[in-house]
Formats: structure tokens, sequence, C-alpha cells
């Protein structure tokens, strides 16, 4: 009678067997949507696609890179310098320090995200053309749109991977010595100098351990670029085309070479040099005062000098300097998906050819590779530290060797295998003939 | 006729309303399903799908090549450092997770008393593992346990010449178990929880049998708390072979010196995103979640010879 009763005992069964239907269709209908959405924001930005004809319709620009607070300063300012020349061009930037960035920009790659423009080195190039991630400025090239024509050869040359031109050299460096010179100055001992043995330079790093009590040379057996140099001098290479340029022998002399100096004290302890081994400006034992000279680029001098409040000097690194070469130090590269591809270079050559822009970015990533502006940098200068790494770039320009190759796919891994059998050999937990061999097993894997 | 009985029209239609209301209940669960779906589920299938593929991030999912099970052939018969990884994290997991465990019950039994300011401690003791894997934890950690670190210094006050620590891939690895097992306040607060469940008439009949404070522990507060210590066990288990964040950290992202701290999950995380081999990665985190799955299905059929819950409904 009471009219509430029935539904009530009612609603239990029926809910039990009417649910299910409902429920199935729309837990599916919740997946399509799922699966869909993403799609089908996909399918909108692609549309954006046909709005680029019109040369001022507004572009925003994605750009992308690693550097240091004086990098990001010097870069917004020459990136604001082109938005004043072209308004409706703007820039989307971010940057961070080199620890993580590849990580970031391959996540970025992955999730279909990537930005218009990204600076890349030549670690990773090879990686990034073999994917056909960048894209081929070639045409642009042939059409003068981006304008190498000041360039030297060799330096644009270094961004060609399988015939195709994926990234422009932003700036030129090559390997530099640093060294500390008050230490040197204050303990009476005298400075390194371009053309030194290795012998020469362990023999010397041994004196100043002894006399100064710091360590007097980072053991660079870790680092791939003292190690290519050195391969250079003997005749050999990094890489042969698809191969390594390199045998066992080779690495077990390499590392026994370090071995002794290890033994003469001329280099700090294993897990001090395991400190510098980091690629991390601020970790270099030459700033933290733990060794008298870090190995590195000669463009990271101003750099290194703002960590340290001691003088620094910068060399060649020891044997031969005609075995080091005109290194496209970064390059920048277009996402070959961009949607801006055209604005996008054009702001490349911008950054490299435009005489306010590159006055502007100075000798932060390189020496200047357009060579009329490069004159015009060094005669402007007045940073101590760039002009120093200027002047030996300067000499040593006269004496650079013939590029190698673009490191091959894989190189990054080679990177760290190298490290790792390095500072297995540091720590004494290998002969060098067992990390050497170690070394190749692991390279072989990496490159295959 | 049958439309116009009594009770028909009062009776609200039951069909209309319960739809709606289903409907309301996913609309509520949404946030949580779309996120579950999004964020979990879908890509593990993915991954799953990955793991058969040469997938290396940069190349576009049009071109990826399914290469069957390669990557699983690598892993356990071509892949020294795979294996390297397995050791470190199997060691890490064996010495951290009894440890940290024995240090949250031995505190937890401490801090089970009625003492003034008692809850002061339990706080200051939990406190670490508040920051659980934090990066600023672990660059602290870094540099306390250096060459040059508070570690050592307070070392050379006794005149003990320190090492290294975290630099050292001797003991760079230990030095991140201490800091797991530093952090035992979440298990404590659980055992604490546990131990205030033990009734009191136990260890009253216990004192009335003679038992002394060993056995009390022995024969009440361990199999009353067996049921607590399984859980804290299989949670700690998991978490210590997930354990990146103080590895990833303390060695840069390189799992050195010399491959030390290289964890499962670290070598997962440069195989993917720094050798861009993500089909690979992916094969590696399949076989890390069966492998803890196995583990916790060890723990749960050996648990019923030593866990002993009071009360059937538990089970």
């Amino acid at each position: 009678m009471h009219p509430a009763t029935p539904p009530t005992t009612d609603a239990p069964v029926g809910r039990t067997h009417r649910t299910p239907l409902p429920r199935r269709r729309l837990l599916r209908g919740l997946l399509v949507a799922t699966v869909a959405a993403p799609l089908m924001f996909g399918a909108a930005a692609c549309g954006d696609d046909g709005g680029a004809a019109d040369p001022n319709a507004p572009v925003k620009l994605s750009i992308f890179w690693w550097g240091g607070d004086a990098r990001a300063k010097l870069t917004e300012d020459a990136l604001a310098l082109y938005t004043k020349k072209h308004p409706n061009v703007t820039f989307e930037k971010t940057w961070q320090a080199n620890q993580g960035y590849f990580d970031k920009l391959a996540t970025l790659t992955a999730g279909g995200n990537p930005p218009d423009l990204f600076q890349i080195d030549d670690n990773y190039l090879a990686e990034y053309a073999a994917r056909n991630t960048t894209l081929d400025l070639t045409s642009y090239q042939k059409s003068g749109k981006l304008d190498t024509s000041k360039f030297p050869e060799s330096l644009w040359q270094y961004g060609v991977v399988d015939g195709k031109l994926a990234g422009l050299a932003s700036g030129e460096n090559t390997q530099g010595l640093v060294y500390n010179k008050t230490l040197l100055t204050k303990h009476n001992l005298p400075e390194p100098t371009t053309g030194m043995t290795w012998e020469q330079h362990i023999a010397w790093a041994e004196q100043v351990t002894a006399k100064s009590k710091v360590p007097g040379t980072q053991d660079p057996s870790a680092d791939y670029k003292a190690f290519w140099v050195w391969l250079r001098q003997q005749g050999k290479d990094l890489y042969q085309g698809k191969d390594l340029g390199f045998t066992a022998e080779d690495v077990t002399k390499w590392f026994e070479l370090w071995k002794g100096a290890r033994d003469r004290k001329a280099t700090p302890t294993a897990d001090v040099i395991h400190e510098g081994n980091s690629s991390d400006i601020t970790k270099q034992l030459v700033v933290t005062g733990k060794s008298a000279t870090s190995w590195v680029w000669a463009n990271q001098m101003p750099d290194l000098k703002k960590n340290t409040k001691d003088e620094l000097g910068v060399i060649a690194y020891p044997g031969d300097p005609s075995a080091q070469w005109a290194r496209a130090s970064m390059y920048w590269s277009v996402f070959r998906g961009s949607k801006h591809k055209d604005v996008a270079v054009d702001v490349i050559n911008f950054l490299n050819n435009d005489q306010e822009a590159v006055k502007l970015l100075g000798t932060d990533r390189g020496l200047p590779s357009n060579q009329d502006l490069r004159r015009v940098v060094s005669d402007d200068t007045t940073d101590p530290a760039m002009k120093q790494s200027i002047a030996v770039e300067a000499e040593l320009t006269q004496k650079f060797g013939k590029s190698p190759q673009v490191p091959i796919k894989g190189h990054s891994k080679v990177r760290s295998e190298l490290i790792k059998a390095a500072e297995n050999a540091q720590y004494g937990r290998a002969t060098p003939a067992e990390a050497a061999a170690q070394f190749i097993e692991a390279c072989k894997s990496a490159i295959a | 006729m049958a439309l116009t009985t009594a009770p028909e029209p009062t009776r609200p239609d039951p069909g209309p309303v319960r739809h709606s209301e289903g409907l309301a209940g996913y609309v509520f669960l949404s946030p949580w399903l779309i996120g579950l779906m999004g964020v979990t589920a879908i890509p593990m299938l993915l991954s799953l799908y990955l793991s058969f593929t040469n997938y290396d991030i940069l190349t576009p999912w049009s071109e990826v090549q399914w290469v069957g099970l390669a990557n699983y052939e690598r892993m356990f018969t071509a892949d020294p450092s795979y294996w390297h990884s397995v050791r470190v994290t199997l060691t890490f997991a064996l010495i951290a997770v009894p440890l940290k465990l024995a240090a949250a019950l031995g505190v937890a039994l401490l801090l089970n008393r009625a003492w003034r300011g008692v809850g002061l401690f339990r706080g200051l003791f939990y406190l670490p593992s508040l920051l659980g894997g934090s990066v600023a934890l672990a660059i602290v950690w870094v540099n306390m346990f250096n060459r040059d670190g508070a570690f050592n210094s307070l070392l050379s006050l006794f005149g003990i010449q320190g090492k290294p620590w975290v630099n050292d891939p001797d003991w760079a690895l230990e030095t991140l178990m201490v800091l797991a097992i530093w952090q035992f306040g979440a298990p404590m607060v659980i055992f604490l929880a546990g131990l205030k469940q033990v009734p009191t008439e136990l260890y009253e009949a216990a004192s009335v049998d003679g038992a002394g404070r060993f056995r009390k522990f022995r024969n009440v507060t361990l199999p009353m708390l067996s049921p607590v210590i399984f859980f804290n066990l299989v949670l700690e288990t998991i978490n210590g072979f997930q354990g990146f964040t103080a590895a990833f950290v303390l060695s840069n992202g390189t799992g050195g010196p010399v491959d030390s701290t290289l964890m499962y999950t670290l070598n997962l995380y440069i195989t993917g995103f720094t050798d861009l081999e993500m089909g690979y990665a992916s094969a590696m985190a399949w076989v890390f979640l069966l492998a803890i799955a196995v583990i916790t299905a060890i723990f749960f059929s050996t648990g019923r010879f030593w866990v002993h819950y009071s009360d059937g409904e538990d089970r």
C-alpha cells in the first residue's frame, strides 16, 4: 500500500541486472574518447599548416638550447633583435643545463612536440640525422636563404651527415687544455706550452704535483676528445666510415700512458678524477682547485673563468696540434616536422650572419662561424677570458688538420663506455689491457 | 487498463533514474578513470608492444619495426651490463630492506611507550621518510659523504681517515643503502600502529605464566605483529627494487663510479633516454614487472607459514 515500499525493494534487483549494459557501453565510450582525444588534437594541430603562406602572419617559434645564465641572456637578446626586425615572429624559449638536455630533447621528440629550432652537438647530430629528425638544410643553402659563403668550408661540412646538411655550425671551437696560471706563478712553475709531447706534459704535471701539492693534470683517459686527438696523432681516428677507427692495442697504449701518469702522481686519485669526468663546467678540477689542468673545449674558457678567482690559461692538447680541427662547437638544427621551417631557417641565418646579432652573441658558442664577423667580434671583445680563447684558436687555425667525419650513431654510448672502461683502470679494478678489451667489446655493440 | 492502476503512476520510474545516477557516477569517476587509462593502462600496453620492436624514440611510430623476441633474447644472453644492474639491485634490496625494517621495528618498540615527549620523537623519526625520494635529499647526501663532506669531518674527530664514499666504487652503493635505511619512518609508523593493536591481556597472561621480556617479544609481539611485518616487507621490497632518484643524482645519471650504482631502473632509464633504445628498455620494464610480481607471489605463498592473523576475517 505504501507507495514508497515497492521501488525500494525492487531497486537492488533492477540495478544488478540492468547496469551491465550501460556500463559496458560507457566504458567503451570512455575508452574511445581517451584514445581519440589526442588523435583529434593532433589532427587539429596539423590543420594549422595552411596558414604559413602569409609572410606577415604571426609565428611563434619554439627554440631550445642548453647552457648557463650568460648564454641565456645573450641568446634572448639576439632573438629579441630578430623580433624587432620581424615583429610577427615571437619565440617560445626554453633552456637548461647540458646535463639532461638530450634526454629532454628526445622526450619532446617522442611526444611529437619537438622545438622548431634546437641546439645540438656532434655527439648527437648523427643520431638525430640518421633518424630523419632534422631537416636537411641543403636546399636552403643552395638557394642562399642560408648563407654559408663566409663560413670556412670545413666548418659547415662538419654538419653534413649522409650527404644531408643536418645542422648549421653556430660556432667554431677546438680542444683546449686549461691550466691554473695563479697556482703556477705562486709556486714558480713554468706554464705548459702548445706542442709539448704527452710525455713532456706528464713530466711537467709530476713536477707541479711535487711542488704545489695540487695534482698537476686531470687524467683525461676517460675523455673521448683527448683520446680522439691522441688517436689522430697516431695516424688513427675515432671512426672510420661506420666502424671504429682504432684497435684494442691503441686503447691499451692510451690507458697505459695514463696509468704511468697516475703512478708518478702527475694526476689526482681515482675518486677525484671521477669528479672531473663529469661534463659539468662547475665540476672541472681546474676550477674546483683539485688539479692544475682540465681538458675542455677552448670556447668554455669564459664559463670556467666565472667559476674561479684564479687566472687561467689555455693551450692546445699535447702532441702535434695539427691533430686538432675546426670543430663545430654546436649546431642549430630545424625539426623536420616543424610548421615554420622557413622562418626557423631564417632565424639560423640571422644568428650566424647578422652583424648585430653575432656581436651580441660573441664567442659564447665558439668563434663566430662567419669569418668576416669573427674578425669584428675579436676586435671588439673586452672579456679577457674570451680574448684568450680567441687568441689560442686564431693561433691554432694556422695548424688545424683536416676535419674528421661527424661521429656516427651510437657515439654517445661509446663515450659513456670509454668513461666506464677508463675508470675501471683508474680505480685499479682492471689492467689497461683488460679495460681496453672491455671498451672495444662494448663499442662494437654500441655502433652495431 | 494497466497504465491506470493505482501503484504505477506513483512509482518513480526506476530505469532513467538509475541510468542517470550511474552516469553521474562515471562522471565523478572520470578524472581517475581517464588518468588510469591515459597515464597508466594505455602507456603500459603500448610499452608491451614496444618491447617487441626496435623503437628508438626519434623514429616515428609508423616506421617502427617488429623484432619479435630479439630484445628479450639480448637481455638474457648478450648484455653483461643488464646482469650487472640486476646484481646491483638485488644486493641493494637484500641488504637495505631487512636493515630498514629492523631499524623501523626497533625504533617503533622504543617509541611505543608512554614517555614524556615521545610524540616529538615519533615526528622526528618520521621526518626523513616524508622527504621521500627527493632530489634535494640526494644532493645533501652526496655532499655529506664526499671526501670533504660532513661525515668524514665527524670521523676525523675520532682520528679516523675517511673515504670518498660516494666516489668510491666499493662504497657508493653502501652510501645509497644507508640513505634508504635512514628513511625508515614510514614502516616505523605502521609498526607503531600495529604494536598498539596487540591486546594487553596477552602480555598480562604471558607475565602470569612467567615469561620474560624476550619471551614476550618472541611469542606475543612478533606473532601478533606478523601481518604488519608482512605488509611492510612486501611494500619495502617493491620500493627497494625501484630505487632510482638517489642513484641517479649521486652518479649524475650514469650509474657510476664504474657502474657501482647502476640500479635496474637507472639502467632502464639510460637505455631508453640516453642510448635511445626505447624498445629494449620497454622489454626490460616488463621483465622487471614480472620479476616483482613473482617475488611478491613468493612472499604471499610463504606468508601462510609465518603470518598469523588473529581472526579469520582478515585473511
